[in-house]
């Protein structure tokens, strides 16, 4: 199952995916955690979160997008406007923040340049940027406007029991991430970050049964192994930007370290991460959606996100925490400059980093740094 | 009686030291190539022919800097924050905060009283604020980059660079060279540029005193005097060695540390 | 930060020179000439402003006024509320214990008056953890205020959510290292639908109470009504200003644009501003009248449209440049207003503002609608080429006021811009529009030095043959 995971994270053409193109079903794709899944399997379309993998240069994003914006939108773009996106049925686009909101003009005008490189759909889904009263009631709206779009376009009707059935086997992938999370805070680790992470992201990508399938023999082969890959390495946790590619872990980890937890747009945070099965549905994936403000896009709930990652990384008892951001990603940027000063109030060392996206981070440097921290970690005055 | 040597191969330098007896022995230079095997080997080349020791009197040798992991013949590899950190406070023990300009990099590192590291930051991968940024100026400027320093002391009237690019910063020199100003003008605004942008990050990581600089930049008087009054705090100098070879000594001090600590307890593996 | 810097109160350091500067324009030239060998920075700003004589009296005046204000707000028992500049803050000035403070104005004054610029301030920013790429309009003030060397801040209040992440981060990071309250109006990408009419309304209640809650302030209907007429006067003024803009040779003086909205930012709703507007108007009304261009020269070679900003890094260089080549400033996206009765408004319901001072209710509705409506808040939230948005605006505009180009001047911290910026340029230059991309920072000079964007203008004007 590893290497299954492993395809599915490292590459555009999964298999499980190529299937379920060839059972003449939709795919969609989206760009952002605060879009609700759940409405696209009620509708029997598989939701894919896109990715800027295997973006190696970007002379294609560049003709579109201007030099002071960050490279996740970037490489998403490119890999677009290569033509790796051409199973797509449609894409719904948000603004995650202002540069990927902008994706939305690039790709419709690289659209006009490069045939076929545009998706037959597009949808934009306007997220407040803060989870409560009137925003709630907006989201809520939202929700429902696409779930509208969906049905008009792909000709169906997702029906009231179709949405709870997807909310409850979507729950059952979150029940099973949870556990997942729980045998990474454990004193004796089985699991690298670079393991468990390409699973996490693997559920990004992969139909959600097939997906929930091979997680749950992935959690009951962790539980049976004996080797504790933390003894005699440093336990960090990484938080930022996105960072759906797996260079940094596998860097941080050469360097005598675990990676034992992130939070990093993917996977689940707490066992509140789940959406509630009673009451109307739609209102419940709002809720679950907006709940914590788990990005500094939500501007002014720096308080209650930061509590909940503090109460987290407690939990996961590391040793450091790598703050990383893409460059010209502000809100992360600044996000990890509080999180520093708080975590250092918490006695827990931080690094912080700025890097490229993916391919294009300068690896040389960021070892040197990720070296120093574990040397850091390792010279004694360091306080867990 | 122990002999440890500590091989630092830069972007752009490569350092050796061999320590003896807890002392500098000797010291060498040499311009890094593009494979840093071949430059590290070569740099202990010149300075086993300097001292007339052999690679086996060496008990011990740790390697650092960006080619590290590629050094063949060294016992172990440490970062080159720890490194600098370590030479510095060997060469300065009151120091607490080291600020290294190298060729291409800048770190601001900051240490305990037993020279644990406590903290450290480094710039972005833009050249301003490093080795690289002076070098370009003083090409342009038609001199050698020690020039910019001791020219810089006779300025009464620095240039103010608009620009911290390296890319901009040059056609702001070009400007100014055609405007006439005097090369001293030009000199000392180059300094404070450079100090402008290393003071930024020094800042970052709240300076304690004392406060030392190390790398090759530290040798320009110019940029050292600049960064002091940006700081508003005095900055030690490194006398007892060539400040360029900071992170070369604390390669060795890590080698003769891990050297001592196999000398305590022969069954003791290394850490 | 150097340590000299640290011995001034930034607030007090504007009173004080604007305070001292209004009673220049009572000097002779000869007196004006000695002054200026004394004031070699700040010159670069004061010179050409007390050019524009009379207006430029009040405007030294009202900024006198609004950092004297600043200054002793806590002496006079008022809440300091940071804000940004699309933010109307004439709901300030409807409460008496409120006194606003607009980011973007200090920085861009520092970046202006100052020998460095305010580029220590923006630095001290990185220092204590803001990204270094976060946008320099807000990084340059706030390290002041974050450091401790302007008024107390007592809370934090905008209108950038959804508009401008950048912005709204930056105000959000501030709030948060002062530990003070915070509240940022939301909006979604589109502007005219009936529900994102609601979102406004209900959204800008929420601010009322978030104001009343944390500063104990009572909205008077009385005040608030007085406030708006006054606004409604001044926009007439400012509709009556770009009417005229479309004059061939064009009668406004370019430096208008920079006291127009730097004025609408701080004193939106003031009688002083409208005071300012109204000799402004009759200046131009004046040089229309007798076909006068609004250049010193007196000769127009050529009218250029502003896509984003000016640039004020050292002085106001771009104006002057503008000056020296007999070009026009035909305006930016910041210098426009969207109420109903604008020249260029395009009667599509929703896409403007109509100011309603029937009720309280109507009022605080107008305000809502007022701040979705700002330069920002209109034009760049949706995609640049939905209806009503950047690129229609821009179209519109250059097209009504006979531009022969555009130029886009930001800075590299906007990433809302600067992901659709190209495709804009594309399309402007598809439509015969021949347009400029300076990759220069308006308040920071150190990005690109003015004679790097100078030379480059110089170029794009002599190759497109636009001079």
């Amino acid at each position: 199952m590893k290497n299954v995971f492993q395809e599915a994270a490292t590459t555009l053409d999964i298999p499980s995916v190529q299937e379920w193109k060839k059972k003449d079903r939709k795919v969609v794709g989206y760009t952002c955690s605060f879009m609700p899944v759940e409405p696209f399997y009620a509708a029997g379309i598989l939701p894919l979160r896109l990715r800027g993998i295997n973006a190696t240069s970007m002379e294609i994003a560049d003709s579109y997008y201007g030099p002071f914006v960050c490279s996740f939108p970037k490489a998403l773009l490119q890999v677009a406007g290569t033509g790796k996106y051409g199973f797509l049925d449609g894409v719904v686009l948000s603004n995650g923040c202002d540069t990927l909101r902008r994706l939305d003009d690039c790709w419709r005008k690289m659209g006009q340049d490069i045939k076929g490189s545009l998706p037959p759909w597009f949808h934009y889904l306007d997220v407040p940027h803060k989870p409560d009263g009137h925003a709630f009631d907006w989201y809520v709206n939202q929700i429902k406007k696409m779930m509208a779009a969906i049905e008009k376009q792909f000709d169906v009707t997702i029906t009231q029991e179709k949405l709870y059935h997807a909310i409850k086997e979507q729950n059952r992938v979150r029940s099973l991430l949870w556990e997942l999370e729980k045998l990474r805070r454990k004193d004796e680790l089985k699991v690298t970050g670079s393991e468990a992470y390409t699973a996490i992201i693997a559920g990004t990508v992969m139909p959600r049964d097939i997906y929930a399938g091979h997680l749950s023999d992935l959690i009951e082969d962790i539980q049976n192994r004996t080797v504790d890959v933390a003894a005699n390495r440093k336990r960090l946790f990484l938080s930022g930007s996105v960072c759906d590619d797996f260079d940094l872990i596998h860097l941080i980890e050469q360097s005598n370290a675990i990676v034992a937890g992130e939070n990093l747009c993917f996977g689940v945070r707490n066992d509140e991460d789940i959406v509630s099965e009673t009451g109307d549905p739609v209102a419940a994936l709002a809720a679950k959606y907006l709940s914590g403000s788990v990005c500094p896009r939500m501007m002014g709930w720096y308080q209650a996100r930061s509590a909940r990652l503090m109460n987290r990384i407690k939990n996961i008892n590391v040793d450091g925490v790598i703050l990383q951001n893409i460059r010209f990603c502000d809100l992360h940027g600044s996000e990890n400059g509080l999180f520093e000063r708080d975590l250092e109030k918490n006695r827990l060392p931080s690094l912080r980093i700025e890097r490229e996206y993916g391919p294009l981070t300068e690896s040389g440097r960021l070892r040197m740094r990720v070296d120093a921290f574990i040397e850091q970690l390792s010279s004694g005055n360091q306080t867990r | 009686m122990s002999i440890v040597a500590g091989c630092d191969v830069g972007s752009l330098t490569t350092k050796a030291v061999i320590i003896k007896n807890k002392r500098v022995m000797d010291s060498a230079i040499i311009r890094s190539g593009p494979k840093p095997a071949e430059s590290a080997a070569k740099v202990m080349e010149k300075l086993f022919d300097q001292t007339g020791i052999s690679q086996k009197e060496i008990a011990c040798c740790v390697g650092t800097g960006y080619g590290r992991g590629k050094i063949p013949f060294i016992d172990h590899a440490v970062s080159e924050i720890s490194c600098h950190g370590k030479g510095a406070q060997w060469l300065v023990p009151t120091a607490r905060t080291i600020i290294d300009i190298g060729g291409q990099d800048c770190k601001v590192i900051k240490l305990d009283k037993q020279g644990n590291l406590l903290k450290f930051v480094t710039n972005d991968k833009c050249a301003s604020g490093t080795g690289r940024f002076l070098d370009v100026m003083a090409k342009v400027m038609n001199m050698e980059v020690s020039d910019l320093g001791r020219l810089s002391a006779k300025s009464s009237a620095p240039v103010i660079f608009a620009s911290v690019c390296t890319v901009w910063a040059q056609a702001d020199v070009i400007k100014h060279i055609n405007s006439r100003r005097p090369a001293e003008d030009i000199c000392a605004g180059i300094n404070t540029a450079m100090a402008n942008r290393v003071s930024m990050l020094a800042n970052t990581l709240k300076i304690e005193n004392d406060l030392c600089i190390t790398g090759g930049v530290a040798k320009n008087d110019g940029v050292v005097k600049a960064l002091a009054k940006i700081l508003g705090c005095r900055i030690k100098r490194i006398k007892r060695t060539d400040p360029q070879l900071t992170g070369a000594v604390g390669a060795a001090l890590f080698a003769q540390e891990r050297q001592q600590a196999l000398f305590n307890n022969p069954n003791r593996r290394y850490l | 930060m150097r340590p000299e810097l640290k011995e001034y109160n930034l607030d007090w350091l504007f009173a004080s020179t604007f305070n001292v500067s209004k009673h220049l324009c009572n000097a002779t030239p000869k007196e004006l000439k000695s002054m200026f060998k004394y004031i070699p920075y700040v010159r670069g700003l004061l010179e050409p402003l007390l050019a524009t004589g009379k207006p430029a009296m009040t405007f030294l005046d009202f900024f006198g006024d609004y950092y004297t204000e600043i200054t002793n707000a806590k002496k006079n028992g008022k809440k300091v509320v940071m804000t940004t500049f699309c933010f109307d803050p004439s709901i300030f000035y409807a409460v008496d214990n409120v006194v606003p403070v607009t980011l973007e104005i200090g920085t861009a004054l520092t970046s202006m008056l100052w020998k460095r610029g305010s580029t220590d301030f923006m630095d001290y920013c990185t220092e204590i953890g803001f990204s270094e790429t976060g946008c320099s309009s807000q990084r340059g003030a706030m390290g002041a205020y974050l450091a401790g060397l302007g008024a107390d801040i007592d809370l934090v209040a905008l209108n950038m959510g959804g508009v401008c992440d950048t912005n709204s981060n930056a105000y959000a990071f501030a709030a948060q290292y002062l530990n003070v309250p915070y509240y940022g109006l939301d909006y979604p990408a589109n502007l005219t639908s009936e529900d994102v009419q609601e979102y406004h309304h209900k959204d800008y209640r929420a601010l009322i109470r978030f104001l009343e809650e944390n500063t104990g302030c009572k909205f008077d209907i009385d005040r608030l009504r007085e406030v708006l007429e006054e606004k409604r006067k001044q926009d007439d003024l400012m509709n009556e200003l770009e009417e005229m803009q479309r004059l061939v040779p064009n009668p406004v003086p370019g430096i208008y644009h920079i006291m127009i909205y730097a004025g609408r930012f701080i004193f939106s709703g003031k009688k002083k501003y409208t005071r300012m507007l109204g000799e402004m108007v009759e200046i131009v009304r004046k040089n229309a009248e007798e076909g006068r261009s609004g250049l010193k020269k007196g000769i127009e070679k050529n009218r250029t449209f502003l896509l984003y900003i000016d640039n004020y890094a050292l002085g106001i260089s771009m104006v002057e440049w503008f000056e020296k080549k007999g070009i026009s400033h035909m305006g930016s996206i910041l210098s426009r207003t969207f109420t109903e009765t604008a020249p260029y408004t395009t009667g599509i319901p929703g896409t403007t503002y109509r100011i309603d001072t029937t009720t309280l209710d109507t009022m605080i509705d107008t305000m809502a609608d007022i701040n979705a409506r700002m330069p920002m808040t209109r034009t760049i939230r949706g995609p640049y080429d939905a209806p009503n948005m950047w690129l229609e605006d821009s179209i519109s505009l250059a097209k009504i006021y006979n531009a022969d180009c555009c130029i886009y001047n930001g800075t590299p911290g906007c990433r809302n811009t600067w992901s659709n910026i190209k495709l804009l340029t594309r399309d402007l230059e598809a439509l015969g529009f021949p347009t400029h991309i300076a990759y220069a920072d308006s308040f920071d000079s150190r990005v690109e030095a003015w004679e790097t964007t100078e030379t480059r203008l110089d170029e794009f004007y002599k190759i497109r043959g636009l001079l």
